[in-house]
């Protein structure tokens, strides 16, 4: 725990599926890889098995750029993750420049700041010994 | 011209209670008899099961096989159904369809969960990959991300949120099979006073897991006049949505699935929504009562707030709304949970809900809403209108 991270260390880690592989590598080398559909010209996330849009397969990895904007959030201060004293924090649901959503925890930002569109930018956390993606105030 | 050929001819639902030490077999039996009894049938009658899952045998890949073979049927048709808190009413729209296709007859539609005894519910998939470590409080957390940004959009007064809380409650007051820890007085002061649990979602804006059980038998028209049933409701028009807005990547998420379930159900029910007398909506949080009511056109997006201040919904008031209770003040029997609301609309279709009994029960639509997507509404959306007769 920290006052930057409420969850620094207690982050479950990812149960991964085989087709997210990439993402997980890119990860680990701080590139935020999103799966991208030539054929729609749309990103996805979570990773899937198919282009959400088409059902095929042809679907490629590109890293995106990590900003986007607080579309909701909600301050957690009953934790699914058993810890005692642990101290409220923040799920977001961003909305990357790229036009896909992806739900992570705010840090480095106090409980009462977070605000509907407000700037983040990608800040990797720890899930396990995974690289996790989360956000800060840009 | 809505059809009428399908008729629900008995109902019953046993006592929820927190953590009863019961199985789900055994919940299920008590269920199955109290249909029977209600439907004045004998067991040998019934050629056809749907059965929601549970989180309680939710590791048993035969569950619905090993179910019928407790409950000693001989079955022609059986299937299990996992839309989740929209499986009751969908399970009473696949009976009809297997009635109609000439598979089986009668039909007994069951869901039982002892989830607060036993929950042997394992989710993996994008939860165990990018939920879970995230640290969202399951359903309140994803409750709270779709109250604030509906707060965002159109302002979300919890006065409102606090009266549908508060007559439920008073609705529980007079239902003898209400969970006992939930049947105490509540006050607007009280929900409002109620601890956060994901912001805003309070304590009492949520559902209390507990163990229960509903059953009713579906059956043809015909056979249950030939039977000599003197009450029956008939199921006239049914929408479903799995996974609404499911390829836009930036959905609006106040939007829900009973958008396109309601229109269809009551385009099959030839109805227009003023039409329906009484309202039943599957309610996991509060705000999805508000939610659903602007889906299917009770108001406008954005006007939930004010439609509830401006209308009664008390079972003798100007829209009677979960007369049972709902789930959040009767309690939650896991996923056998989503009966609970339909049980009670046939209850008051058959004239049989005592002292709470609304005066016009010409009618009914009940909704169900089952398991919570990634980053989005709910996933599963049904609604089911049902016709006294």
């Amino acid at each position: 725990m920290s006052e930057y991270d409420p969850l620094e260390g207690l982050r479950p880690a990812p149960v991964k599926q085989d087709f997210s592989q990439p993402f997980w590598e890119g990860a680990a080398q701080g590139k935020f890889l999103l799966q991208y559909c030539p054929d729609s010209g749309k990103y996805q996330f979570y990773p899937r098995p198919v282009s959400v849009q088409t059902g095929k397969r042809n679907l490629e990895w590109r890293e995106v750029s990590g900003r986007g904007t607080v579309y909701s959030h909600t301050v957690t201060y009953r934790s699914p993750i058993p810890v005692k004293g642990i101290k409220p924090y923040i799920v977001a649901l961003v909305e990357l420049e790229e036009g896909v959503r992806v739900m992570a925890n705010l840090v480095g930002c106090a409980v009462d700041a977070v605000k509907i569109g407000m700037a983040v930018k990608l800040a990797w956390v720890k899930a396990g010994e995974d690289n996790f993606p989360a956000f800060e105030p840009a | 011209m809505p059809q009428r050929d399908i008729a629900i001819i008995g109902a019953s639902e046993v006592k929820i209670e927190l953590r009863s030490g019961r199985t789900t077999y055994e919940l299920a039996g008590e269920a199955m008899a109290g249909a029977l009894a209600s439907a004045g049938l004998e067991k040998h009658e019934i050629d056809g099961m749907a059965v929601t899952t549970c989180f309680s045998d939710a590791g048993n890949p035969f569950y619905s096989p090993i179910l019928s073979a407790y409950l000693g049927l001989q079955l022609d048709w059986c299937q299990t159904t996992d839309l989740g808190g929209a499986g009751a009413s969908g399970s009473v729209a696949r009976a009809a369809m297997a009635i109609r296709a000439g598979l089986c007859h009668t039909v007994l539609v069951l869901s039982a969960d002892a989830q607060s005894t036993t929950n042997r519910g394992d989710i993996q998939g994008f939860r165990g990959e990018f939920q879970y470590p995230v640290g969202i409080m399951g359903p309140p957390g994803y409750f709270g991300l779709l109250s604030n940004r509906y707060d965002h959009q159109y302002g979300l007064d919890p006065r409102a949120l606090a009266k549908l809380a508060v007559t439920q409650r008073d609705h529980a007051l007079l239902n003898p099979l209400a969970c006992d820890k939930l049947r105490k007085p509540l006050t607007e002061a009280e929900y409002l006073a109620s601890p956060m649990i994901s912001h805003p979602i309070r304590m009492l804006d949520c559902v209390m897991v507990a163990d229960g059980a509903s059953a009713c038998i579906v059956t043809s028209t015909e056979r249950a006049k030939a039977l000599g049933v003197k009450r029956m409701a008939h199921p006239i028009g049914y929408g479903e949505r799995v996974n609404h807005l499911e390829t836009e990547n930036c959905p609006d998420i106040t939007r829900v699935g009973h958008e396109a379930a309601g229109a269809k159900a009551l385009a099959g029910a030839g109805m227009q929504i003023g039409d329906i007398k009484q309202f039943h909506p599957y309610d996991d949080f509060i705000i999805a009562i508000m939610l659903q009511m602007e889906g299917l056109g009770f108001c406008k997006p954005g006007e939930g707030c004010r439609y509830i201040m401006e209308h009664d919904f008390h079972f003798n008031g100007d829209l009677p709304l979960n007369t049972g209770g709902g789930q959040i003040s009767a309690g939650q029997a896991g996923l056998a949970g989503g009966a609970h609301n339909l049980t009670e609309a046939l209850r008051q279709l058959f004239g049989e809900a005592g002292e709470r009994q609304v005066k016009d029960n010409a009618n009914a639509m009940v909704t169900g809403i089952g398991w919570i997507p990634y980053g989005r509404n709910w996933g599963s959306s049904t609604v089911l209108v049902l016709e006294a007769a």
